[in-house]
């Protein structure tokens, strides 16, 4: 088993205090989002520091799982105050916040960037008690192009040497690329029967931040909103569709998810696809319009008679 | 004049989502030259295939078509000059998506039918209804439909007795 060395965290630990209190002390910031540890030991949670003495009290551990973009976009206003703003970002929330930027939802002027040299974090079922390794990381830090951060305007940490992972999702995702139509319609059945509709990976997206959801609307209702099969499915194929060509891939969709839902291999095959008919990645640039928000007058059109 | 009805033991729902400026006059057209072809599609009219959300096709589906057919102006004849390019792209993702969760492509047809070609536009008719029938009706979505989750077992007589009472 690999194991990744604990001290990097601690030296991102203390480069995050650092400078938030720095930011908070000089007032270039209202507020520095960011993590603290959690009551038991193990867990963080997400927090906002107002001042020097909150930010004595930042982290970043492997257990520093949320996308933190998340609270900066409109659904979640009057979280972090008013004003010029600090976030701690891994690699993941990096693109979800060029993604907010790329669509008018945050100014990068009023951003200070804290980048973080990020070894990867927990997975949602992993084992918390003992140092990150390849039993407990999450999925997508497997599969991680980012760890060091880019564009940002500090670069907390150092990152350590990395073992190579097995890329279990790009596999698992072959392995369904695979099937025939109806065993893979048997295997999102299964899955998507035992959704109990908490929207946790509505509320938990970065992206949507729509002020009225599609699906909670009647009259017309175009999503059944009562959890049984069939409105589980529209619901999950619509969250796919209205993420195509926005998801950062943070795959905090599918962490939250209390039923275990493979969610991120949709994103992940809506990436897959975008990334091979237009050319277009989710990264760390913030790009004005996303792929189906533009067209070629030459993409393809061998699908239509 | 009219030729024998033959008689099938399925009868395909296929609803057709057209654009008013080109596909929706293509079918006009093709009822004005007394072109036949199967009563088996639903025309719906929108103002543009820019306008036809997924959700619709979904929607579709889920309310028991057989098959969905999409069709609009041409590339570069849109009446709001770049609504069925947008549509292209969309419609392409979707597509992608609908396959990637397991349901058939061949029951989803995309079209470029022109005010012009009500002689398309029977082909294209003629050729999902006769490829739908063939495959018979749509199950999975139907069968879902009809589907119940039920989180909790009925682990004692009495609560299988209010079950079945519902």
């Amino acid at each position: 088993m690999t194991t990744i060395n604990q001290n990097c965290y601690d030296s991102v630990t203390e480069a995050i205090r650092r400078e938030a209190a720095k930011l908070l002390q000089e007032q270039t910031v209202a507020a520095v989002v960011g993590y603290v540890a959690g009551r038991r030991p193990g867990t963080a949670s997400p927090a906002v520091a107002k001042s020097a003495e909150d930010a004595e009290k930042l982290v970043f551990s492997p257990a520093c799982v949320n996308n933190l973009a998340l609270f900066l976009s409109k659904a979640k206003k009057g979280i972090v105050p008013k004003g010029k703003t600090a976030i701690v970002a891994k690699g993941c929330d990096l693109r979800a916040l060029a993604g907010l930027i790329g669509e008018s939802q945050l100014n990068r002027e009023d951003l200070v960037v804290i980048g973080v040299a990020c070894a990867g974090v927990f997975s949602a079922a992993g084992e918390r008690s003992l140092p990150l390794s390849d039993a407990n990381i999450a999925a997508k830090c497997r599969e991680c192009t980012i760890h060091t951060p880019e564009g940002v305007d500090v670069v907390a940490g150092t990152l350590p040497q990395l073992p190579d992972f097995d890329p279990v999702e790009a596999k698992e995702l072959a392995r369904l690329e695979a099937m025939t139509p109806q065993e893979r319609w048997a295997f999102w059945k299964e899955h998507f029967s035992r959704c109990i509709r908490c929207m946790a990976c509505r509320q938990i997206c970065p992206f949507c931040y729509c002020e009225q959801c599609l699906c909670d609307r009647n009259r017309p209702q175009a999503v059944e909103s009562s959890p049984r099969p069939a409105g589980n499915l529209a619901w999950h194929i619509v969250r796919a569709m209205h993420l195509a060509g926005r998801c950062a891939g943070c795959a905090e969709c599918e962490r939250s998810c209390p039923m275990d839902i493979p969610l991120n291999l949709l994103n992940r095959r809506m990436a897959q696809e975008l990334k091979e008919q237009y050319q277009y990645e989710a990264g760390t640039t913030p790009q004005e319009k996303g792929p189906l928000n533009q067209y070629r007058e030459d993409d393809d059109q061998s699908f239509i008679k | 004049m009219h030729s024998a009805e033959k008689k099938h033991d399925f009868e395909p729902k296929v609803v057709a989502f057209v654009c008013t400026w080109c596909t929706y006059a293509g079918a006009d057209l093709a009822g004005t030259s007394r072109m036949q072809y199967p009563p088996n599609v639903r025309v719906l009219k929108f103002p543009c295939t820019g306008r036809i959300d997924p959700v619709f096709i979904l929607r579709a589906f889920q309310k028991g078509a057989d098959g969905v057919l999409v069709s609009g102006c041409h590339p570069g004849d849109c009446h709001y000059m770049a609504g069925n390019f947008h549509a292209r792209r969309r419609f392409a993702a979707f597509r992608v998506l609908l396959g990637f969760v397991g349901v058939d492509l061949n029951r989803l047809q995309f079209s470029w039918v022109s005010a012009a070609e009500g002689g398309k536009w029977v082909e294209v008719v003629t050729e999902l209804t006769e490829r739908v029938r063939a495959m018979g009706p749509m199950r999975e979505f139907k069968e879902l439909e009809q589907e119940e989750q039920w989180s909790a077992t009925l682990t004692t007589p009495e609560l299988q007795q209010a079950y079945e009472s519902i």
